[in-house]
């Protein structure tokens, strides 16, 4: 610039005021679209690059200093923002940036215009410095507004949502001034237009178009699906997609809806259904105005996206008889296929469970899956077994999420117990392919599992004490051993009761109701979510409901289970043993085994003096009945007491102790 | 005003100039400063300097663009610029020429005066610089882009540039997006019709290699696998990956159709396609932006094309009823004809390999087709087959050397390569020697079956020998029957558990292929299956190398009961003899020439003589079948617990069967780990 004021023979100074006039109306107007005149130049301060400063020459008349410096902040603001445009046209900055810098842009250009008007106007000799204020102040106003949210958007390198934001306060923060606010909503407008078509493609099509990381949803390639069926944590589901923190304010209320949208249309377009949201032409997402079309918009894409993926998992992936099949084997449903199972596996889950062969069981299942009216299930190859190394109390406790309702006072009372065998331990898993797992996912299929393990050791007691029942049946009418066959028939019938009632309790009060209203609100859901949230409902409350939350009321169970096997295991042996030749001759063939032990037990038992072991026999099932009954005691107060809070256990209290009928 | 000041209107003209690339003047290109500029010499304002200087930028990106253009069009026909690239410069020539337009307009409005109201009023024209600058601030936006692009696409072509504007055109300005898509619309519409003429009839039209699929001349039996590959560095980012391989599979597959199968239907399958598609089959229906109709397209034509080929692989080729051949001849799947076979050659494979002549071997393999129900089957199917030796040491015997192959024609040699039969004659010389054992084994039993009938001859043996006779024989039979267990629980675990379950496997997803890639998978995989399972992978060496080490054995066995059992019946004979010979010594003195049965030994010696004889004997093959025994038994015990080892197949099975009774694991457990009698 040295050399243009070397030339500057002359100041301005000696100029007459009136060609100081037209020098300066000239100065200005390249001034006007950042021009450095002859006696106005521009000063940058290093450093800032967005703070500038006019300076007039000082010889300038005073009057027409004051009326250039009036003029000043326009072309100081026309700087700033010609210097925004400019950069923020660069891919780097986001589609929004370059929509908002198009649109900052065609305002230029008629402030361009406006200046070429006026310099028009110059050359005719109409323009004087007053009046070149005058036909400024329009442009004054929206200028320096725009100004002001360019130093913003600049200053914190906003882009994408954040740009949007602040437009939007800004014209809220403005809303007085009308001709600013509706400039401000000009640019909103544009701004928005390069958002919503990538929100477009979203919620018609499930597609993440966005090339410059500005949309508000994010997507997290490293979750597979696969994961669903097979981590019990899988996340697939919740943070697959995910908001991020920049949702522009207008969409903020709609952001779940269009996320859950675009959600859906992924999931059908896994499973190889190419779905497009069909938009009739006037009613596309192109404009965001006060009357909230957009939003109508969105929630048209999301009843149709939601109502074809749930009609696509009901109809074609047949999520009922899915659940249903399940409910057949892991809730016990169907009963033949597990007497079969049990009658042949039991010899291999009575082992430990580290030396049970999974592929024995396997095929075993396979055979009782086949034989039974199982077979008839089009789903039951699906389903496995598997033996796990823990017990069922233990299990739980490793489930932190379960909301354990009372927690465990001693956990050292927890001690594994010695002789756990599979049958403690054995559980069905079910194959579930993707896009059921999103329903019947690992997490929810570990809740059966768990259901299943507590009624197939139910199951297996009750088995149990019913072999224990047949054999009194065979001594009974012999009446040898006084009165030891019938206190121990007296107490063999109370523990049948028992777990009968338990039994009943758990299949005909819990399982089967609770199902049947699950069933019924899925058949009227809207969502997939919405099936979810009921099917994971439906498996809580019968966790709960099964005693599996309430960890003191399950050991009490527990023990009372056991306390019926030990006295199946104890008198089967007694019974065996001591009344050897009776049972030979009362089951008469029946039981081919015993005909077997008689031989060898026969001539120890003819010397052994009857009345001594008598009394011992008696003895230890009064033993057997004391502990038993004084646990059955113990287990009212518990639940009386607890049933204020959960009613369901006032059914339980009626069909286990009797409470409430027999008054 | 000064006076020597140029006149603006002057200026205006020459940044008129300036903006087409032409000196004016004053303004001219200073090769310096790289850019139009105002001499210092030439007396202006300092407003009017920077004024004219900005509006020059628009002459210097003309410059850019026009160089670009006039150097592209220069090279066209010599070097490659490509088909893309010509679009691309027409493109670009086509938006120079709007911008002509526009400056010819304002050159005519340069020229009128302003219509002046009043006469007093000097100043002269009616476009300023600063009017100008509004004129030209469109044509600088789009001349800039244009600028950019021909930057970014200087070293490309093809695909790649396509690629690089389609980058570019991700923009959020609506000038510049519609601008971009206008232009890529004419710069991709060749690459589309390259692949609209490659997915709907096969033809890669692509003289300077700038489209994604690549072709290299190959045979026509390495045409699938080698043929066509995908140029990944021509693949434009709006073709996403997937796409590309489904375009480079249907028009491969046509290529395929054409060169291998001499099929024709094709053609009408791709016009179905198209009007399935919504497109018809002319140049030039699909353009950039139309990812869907493209998608679409390539997808009925994929499904078309890929339902033909696979029809005419299953009908006109019968690729079934080959691959059932090759299971029933090669895999030794047809019982009688493999029997037969084995009878008739046996004798001929005992001899040095260097002996045999195969014209004699395929000889035998006629009959033995002609014999058993192979004849049946299909002529074409027969004629494939074939007798191979393999090339042989010294040494060797006919067996080593055997072996049958499969003829497979185009195009069932794509399936069927060099390294697919390679496997196969792998598969095929393990089976075989199985069989040979098998075979041996069933001859073994043959020579031991008439010998239990000798009681009679028992009896007159005195005791001694009797008891060792009895002993020996015994030794043997329960030798043979542990290798018959053995032998025919291998044989059943290869035949069933392998053979026929990867066959199943193989037929039911040759039900679902959906194209010729699928099939080809999956006739991988039955492969795959067989070798692994039948212990030949490489991660199972070691129990391959023991198994063939029983085999041997077996073999080895075989002989010695064999010379066990001459030797029996040899004793037979001669003990018949002599109680024969005390009746008529001279007749059979007669009648004898063998060595054992050397009529001076045996008259001389007698009855004692002979006994002890037979004992001497007895004890050799006594001695000889321990050896045997024992060397089978520890290497049979290392196969044993060699077997849980293979984590990667599923042996489950066939130690179960071999262990059925748990003899070897009571036995295993008994003395530890060493499995010794």
């Amino acid at each position: 610039a040295d050399s243009f004021d070397a030339r500057l023979d002359k100041a301005i100074g000696c100029y007459h005021a009136s060609i100081q006039e037209l020098i300066v109306i000239d100065d200005l107007l390249s001034a006007l679209v950042g021009i450095e005149g002859r006696y106005i130049s521009i000063k940058r301060v290093r450093g800032k690059e967005d703070t500038v400063a006019f300076q007039v020459d000082p010889s300038m008349g005073l009057t027409l200093q004051e009326s250039a410096k009036r003029i000043f902040p326009l072309c100081e603001s026309y700087l700033l923002i010609n210097q925004f445009v400019e950069s923020r046209s660069l891919s780097k900055h986001g589609l929004v940036n370059h929509a908002f810098a198009a649109a900052l842009r065609a305002l230029l250009l008629d402030y361009q215009a406006l200046v070429a008007q006026l310099e028009h106007q110059f050359r005719l000799g109409r323009l004087s410095v007053q009046g070149l204020w005058f036909y400024c102040q329009p442009m004054m106003g929206s200028m320096q507004a725009l100004s002001i949210v360019i130093r913003k958007v600049s200053a914190n390198n906003f882009i994408g949502s954040t740009v949007l934001n602040l437009l939007q306060s800004q014209a809220k923060a403005m809303a007085g001034d009308h001709v600013v606010r509706s400039l401000l909503e000009k640019m909103i407008q544009c701004a928005n237009a390069a958002y919503l078509r990538i929100l477009e493609r979203w919620v018609y099509e499930g597609v993440i178009d966005d090339p410059y990381g500005e949309f508000f949803i994010s997507e997290n390639k490293s979750l597979q699906k696969e994961s669903l069926a097979q981590d019990y944590d899988a996340k697939y589901w919740q943070q697959r997609y995910s908001l991020k923190d920049d949702v522009p304010s207008f969409l903020a209320t709609a952001a779940e809806t269009i996320l859950t949208t675009g959600k859906y249309l992924n999931v059908m377009r896994e499973c190889g259904h190419n779905i497009q949201v069909p938009v009739a032409e006037n009613s596309k997402l192109t404009s965001v105005g006060s009357n909230h079309h957009h939003l109508e918009c969105i929630k048209a894409a999301y009843d149709y996206a939601s109502g074809e993926l749930l009609n696509l998992i009901k109809e074609k992936y047949d999520l009922m008889a899915k659940l249903r099949s399940i409910k057949h084997y892991l809730l016990l449903d169907q009963g033949d296929f597990l007497v079969h199972f049990m009658d042949i596996a039991r010899e291999e889950l009575s082992k430990k469970p580290d030396d049970i062969s999974a592929e024995k069981l396997q095929s075993l299942l396979d055979l009782a899956l086949r034989t039974t009216a199982a077979a008839a299930d089009p789903c039951h190859e699906d389903l496995a077994c598997c033996v796990e190394k823990t017990t069922l109390l233990k299990r739980l406790n490793t489930l932190k999420d379960l909301e354990i309702s009372q927690t465990v006072s001693d956990s050292n009372e927890l001690e594994e117990q010695l002789s756990i065998t599979g049958l403690e331990t054995f559980s069905l898993s079910y194959k579930v392919q993707w896009p059921l797992s999103l329903v019947i996912s690992r997490k929810a299929l570990t809740r059966y599992q768990l259901i299943f393990r507590f009624l197939f050791h139910c199951k297996h007691v009750n088995r149990q004490l019913c072999a224990a029942w047949q054999m009194h049946q065979g001594v009974r009418r012999l009446d040898m051993q006084g009165i030891a066959i019938s206190v121990s028939s007296l107490l063999c019938r109370s523990m049948l009761r028992f777990i009968n009632s338990l039994v009943h309790y758990l299949t005909f009060e819990v399982l089967e109701p609770n199902w049947h209203v699950m069933h019924n609100r899925l058949q009227t859901a809207k969502s997939i979510d919405e099936v979810i949230e009921y099917h994971e409902f439906f498996l809580e409350k019968c966790l709960r409901e099964c005693l599996l939350l309430s960890p003191v009321l399950l050991k009490k169970v527990e023990r009372l289970k056991l306390l019926c096997l030990r006295y199946a295991a104890a008198i089967q042996r007694l019974i065996t043993s001591s009344v050897d030749i009776p049972t030979g001759i009362v089951s008469n063939g029946s039981l081919e085994t015993e005909k077997y032990k008689r031989l060898k037990l026969r001539s120890r038992s003819q010397t052994l003096k009857l009345a001594p072991e008598n009394a011992s026999v008696i003895e230890s099932i009064l033993k057997f009945e004391r502990d038993f009954s004084a646990e059955l005691q113990s287990l009212g107060p518990i639940l009386s007491n607890s049933s204020r809070a959960e009613p369901y256990l006032t059914h339980l209290a009626q069909w286990i102790l009797g409470v409430g009928k027999d008054q | 005003r000064e006076e020597n000041e140029v006149s603006e209107e002057a200026l205006v003209r020459d940044v008129l100039y300036a903006c087409q690339g032409i000196d004016g003047n004053y303004v001219k290109f200073d090769e310096k400063a790289d850019g139009y500029m105002l001499p210092e010499l030439v007396k202006v304002s300092r407003a009017t300097h920077v004024m004219v200087r900005k509006l020059c930028e628009l002459g210097w990106l003309f410059r850019k663009v026009k160089g670009y253009i006039s150097e592209s069009m220069e090279r066209f026909p010599a070097e490659d610029v490509g088909t893309v690239g010509q679009a691309f410069c027409a493109a670009l020539q086509d938006e120079l020429s709007e911008y002509y337009k526009l400056l010819a307009v304002l050159e005519g409005q340069a020229m009128n005066p302003i219509p002046l109201v009043s006469e007093s009023a000097t100043s002269g024209n009616y476009l300023s610089l600063r009017r100008l600058s509004v004129w030209f601030a469109e044509p600088m936006v789009k001349m800039r882009l244009m600028a950019v692009l021909v930057d970014s696409c200087k070293t490309l072509k093809g695909g790649a540039m396509a690629g690089a504007i389609h980058m570019q055109a991700q923009h959020g300005d609506p000038l510049v997006k519609q601008f971009m898509k206008r232009l890529l619309r004419r710069v991709c519409s060749p690459l589309f019709e390259m692949v609209r003429s490659w997915v709907l009839e096969g033809e890669l039209e692509d003289i300077f290699a700038e489209f994604f699929v690549l072709s290299q001349p190959v045979k026509a039996e390495s045409l699938w696998r080698e043929g066509y590959s995908l140029h990944s560095a021509m693949l434009p980012s709006f073709i996403s990956s997937s796409l590309a391989q489904r375009i480079l599979r249907t028009g491969k597959s046509i290529n395929f159709l054409r060169v291998c199968c001499e099929d024709r239907g094709w053609a009408d399958a791709a016009a179905e396609a198209a009007t399935a598609a919504g497109t018809t089959t002319g140049r030039g229906n699909l353009g950039y932006g139309e990812t869907d109709a493209l998608e679409s397209l390539v997808a009925e034509a994929a499904k078309r094309i890929d339902k033909h080929l696979l029809d005419v692989m299953y009908n006109r080729y019968k690729f079934k009823e080959h691959c059932l051949a090759i299971k029933r001849y090669l895999l030794l799947g047809q019982g009688d004809f493999v029997q037969y076979l084995m009878d008739i050659v046996g004798p001929e494979l005992s001899e040095p390999a260097n002996t045999i002549s195969s014209f004699k071997l395929a000889g035998l393999l006629e009959s033995a087709i002609r014999s058993s129900n192979a004849q049946y089957d299909d002529p074409d199917v027969l004629d494939g087959l074939r007798v191979k030796m393999m090339p042989h040491n010294t040494g060797d015997r006919g067996w080593d050397v055997f072996s049958l192959e499969y003829d497979a024609r185009v195009p069932l040699n794509t399936v069927f390569t060099e390294s697919v039969m390679a496997r196969y004659l792998r598969i095929f010389n393990f089976l075989w020697k199985l069989r040979r054992v098998e075979h041996a084994l069933i001859g073994a039993w043959k020579t031991m079956k008439p010998n239990s009938v000798t009681s009679r001859f028992l009896d007159k043996l005195p005791n001694a020998v009797k008891l060792q006779l009895v002993l020996t024989s015994r030794r043997c039979q329960v030798l043979w029957d542990e290798m018959n267990h053995f032998v025919t629980n291998l044989q059943y675990y290869i035949m069933f558990e392998v053979l026929e379950i990867s066959w199943s496997n193989f037929l039911k997803e040759m039900e679902i292929a959906k194209d010729l890639d699928d099939l080809l998978l999956a006739h991988e995989k039955y492969l795959c299956s067989i070798v692994e399972k039948s212990l030949l992978g490489e991660r199972s060496q070691t129990l391959n190398t023991t198994l063939f080490v029983l085999f041997d054995l077996i073999l080895r066995f075989r002989s010695h009961a064999d010379r066990l059992y001459e030797g029996i019946h040899e004793l037979q004979s001669r003990s018949t003899e002599t109680s024969l010979s005390s009746r008529d010594k001279t007749k059979s003195r007669a009648n004898k020439n063998d060595k054992l049965s050397e009529p001076g030994l045996w008259l001389g010696e007698g009855r004692k003589a002979l006994t002890q004889r037979a004992g001497e004997f007895l004890r050799n093959i006594g001695k000889d079948l321990d050896a045997i025994a024992n060397e089978y038994t520890s290497v049979f015990d290392g196969f044993i617990s060699q077997l849980p080892v293979q984590q990667h197949i599923d042996l489950k099975f066939l130690m179960f069967r071999l262990d059925f009774t748990e003899f070897y694991s009571h036995l295993q457990s008994k003395t530890g780990t060493k499995l010794l009698p």
